[in-house]
């Protein structure tokens, strides 16, 4: 290589050092949730399982469940406007349906009601106590809890940092493949930089994929301007890619809705034996009643399903969503990829241990940024102390939160009115007031005792649910529920892993000599520049 | 300097409203062009509307990112701002002339 290109290069990996410091800084605290949140969502229908442990569904096909819910509804709201019913599958044992009322002229447009469940053998509602299970931590991974549309806009910028940063961070190192081998323990800065390499590293693949599709799963929020180039309106987008609907009107003329249970043998049939996942039923009992029938995509990688429209009053086909082009297959398995239905048990737990290597790569991104810049005897800059104190809120208190929640779940009475909510404030409650608290603790202090925190509630869930519920440990393992016994061995496991980092906490020595700031162009020499990008490679 | 004394130091560096105006450029900017430059592939590719579409929604992030990641590494403000601005203005104005496909 000439000189010249050597020292462009070298201009290149210098800038995107500095430009990854700061995507990851600025949105490094915000991301980390996200990766841990997102994580958990991987089990989504099972954490929401395990915080209803009063229930014990027997499953039943799609055919019966489809029947027994339609059932319900006519008795219950037959002239409804829309129903919607979610049929159960390998992992989610109940159906849960909800209605939108006919709008009443008088009032205010209709929102959708409430979602109910009920046991798919039987059609009637289920009683159990009332938590919003595993999807909270689905919705707080990318509405961070912010009133619509804020959470998913702050979601999405970080998303494109975390998505710059992994470029500008694969541009930074050189030695890709002998980082992947290198892991030094106990060496201050070292090790946080070996520790964040070997993470990046070893799952790089996972993180852009993650970090990309990621933007995908909401693009038609995040850039829907080329929508509006080719289309006058975005439904015309949505009929053309998606197949959906125009909601139809009711014709006023009543007619006796057709069986679902053919209609659905129908569809699976279409689908070459392809199970249904959901069912849509537009104004019900009515002449000009369409039933939508979409497919499941737990069996595929590409995550938009196939549907099939019925006329509700004949049980004629109307119509089905057209075949995917090149780019709608590309959009909708990339949505796969990150979500994962595809997955089975073996793929869902890769999932979420490349979703936990992220989570500490991270981590570690954080923690290296202040072993950069610790100056041992000297007086450390208000922004040291921010980002020192931000470090240890997020990554040593979120996992309190998390655990907060779900023993919460089982500490408030089941039969609690507004249960859920408390649930839900548990967690923030939890993981913003550990953090306020550990302002008033030594910085060393506050990591030992908060990530020690963190692994006592960690430890705490097995014994509380053994206490609680009758599915404790020894009773999964006698009636073979390996649900259960999976969530009480995940605890132990997190328990573990939080006290490790509270033990490593205590042994911390100070930290190494004095380093120059490298952002500090004034004081940083061609010479001192240099070997900053050499120890970063 | 008499206004020293009114306004705090850091808005007195020339330096700061410099990484201010690139900082929007790479966010304001950057995401100004990947819209209006995967916009104008979607409305030009002799494709399936659908499919132009969509191309040009998968891209836009990466047009984003790369765009960004360079009003960065460039160092002259000026020709960051103007390409950055420049292909901002250009293909929004141009899918404004053009119009949403017929």
């Amino acid at each position: 290589m000439s000189g010249k290109a050597k020292s462009a290069e070298r201009g290149l990996r210098q800038s995107m050092a500095w430009i990854h410091n700061w995507l990851g800084l600025l949105a490094g605290w915000i991301v980390f949730a996200m990766f841990l949140t997102g994580t958990a969502s991987y089990f989504r229908p099972e954490i929401t399982r395990w915080m209803q442990p009063e229930l014990r569904l027997e499953p039943v096909s799609p055919r019966h469940a489809a029947e027994t819910a339609v059932a319900h509804m006519q008795r219950t709201s037959p002239d409804d406007r829309q129903w919607y019913i979610y049929l159960p599958d390998d992992r989610t044992a109940e159906t849960r349906i909800f209605a939108m009322p006919r709008p009443d002229p008088e009032a205010a447009p209709a929102k959708r009601g409430s979602e109910i469940k009920l046991d798919p053998a039987t059609g009637a509602p289920i009683s159990a106590r009332e938590t919003r299970g595993g999807e909270h931590f689905y919705r707080f991974h990318f509405q961070l809890q912010l009133p619509h549309p804020w959470g998913r806009w702050l979601a999405g910028l970080c998303a494109i940092f975390m998505l710059a940063a992994i470029i500008s961070g694969v541009i930074t190192h050189k030695r890709i493949f002998v980082d992947f081998f290198t892991l030094r323990w106990s060496k201050g800065q070292r090790s946080w930089l070996d520790a964040h390499n070997v993470t990046a590293v070893l799952a790089l693949p996972f993180h852009a994929m993650i970090s990309y599709t990621g933007l995908i799963t909401l693009f038609v929020m995040y850039m829907p301007w080329p929508v509006a180039a080719n289309y006058p309106k975005p439904t015309a987008f949505y009929a053309e890619a998606y197949g959906t609907e125009p909601d139809g009107e009711a014709s006023g003329r009543p007619a006796p809705l057709t069986p679902i249970g053919p209609l659905v043998d129908a569809a699976s049939h279409e689908w070459r034996g392809g199970q249904p996942r959901a069912i849509v039923i537009r104004n019900p009992n009515d002449a000009a009643a369409t039933v939508t029938i979409l497919r499941s995509v737990a069996d595929r990688l590409n995550a938009r399903g196939d549907s099939i429209t019925y006329s509700g009053a004949t049980g004629r086909k109307m119509s089905q969503s057209p075949p995917p082009g090149t780019a709608l297959t590309t959009a909708g398995v990339m949505l796969g990829l990150h979500m994962g239905n595809f997955a089975g048990p073996a793929l869902r737990w890769t999932y979420f241990l490349l979703g936990l290597t992220g989570t500490t790569m991270v981590g570690t991104g954080l923690l290296l940024w202040t072993a950069k810049r610790r100056k041992p005897g000297a007086k450390p800059f208000f922004g040291f102390c921010l980002v020192e104190r931000l470090n240890i809120g997020a990554i040593a208190c979120l996992p309190a939160g998390m655990a907060a929640y779900l023993l919460a779940n089982r500490l408030i009475p089941a039969d609690l009115t507004g249960r859920q909510d408390m649930e839900v404030a548990a967690m923030f409650w939890t993981w913003f007031g550990l953090a306020g608290l550990m302002l008033l603790r030594p910085v060393r202090r506050a990591w030992i005792e908060a990530l020690g925190l963190s692994a006592l509630a960690f430890a705490a869930l097995p014994l509380v649910n053994m206490a609680t519920t009758d599915r404790g440990p020894v009773a999964s393992l006698l009636s073979g529920d390996w649900l259960f016994l999976s969530f009480d061995a995940a605890f132990l496991a997190s328990a573990a892993l939080l006290g490790f980092g509270a033990w490593r906490a205590s042994r911390a020595k100070a930290a190494p000599g004095p380093r120059r700031r490298a952002d500090a162009g004034r004081a940083a020499t061609a010479v001192h520049a240099a070997r900053e990008v050499a120890d970063a490679a | 300097m008499t206004s020293r004394n009114f306004l705090p130091s850091f808005l007195l560096l020339r330096r700061n409203w410099r990484m201010a105006a690139r900082c929007i450029t790479a966010l304001a900017g950057g995401y100004a062009a990947a819209a209006g430059l995967a916009s104008l592939g979607a409305r030009l590719l002799p494709i399936a509307r659908v499919e132009a579409t969509l191309w040009g929604m998968i891209l836009s992030f990466l047009i984003f990112a790369s765009l960004g990641l360079w009003a960065f590494h460039e160092r002259r403000l000026l020709k960051v701002a103007g390409w950055i601005w420049g292909s901002a203005l250009l293909s929004i104005g141009a899918l404004l002339l053009i119009g949403p496909r017929p």
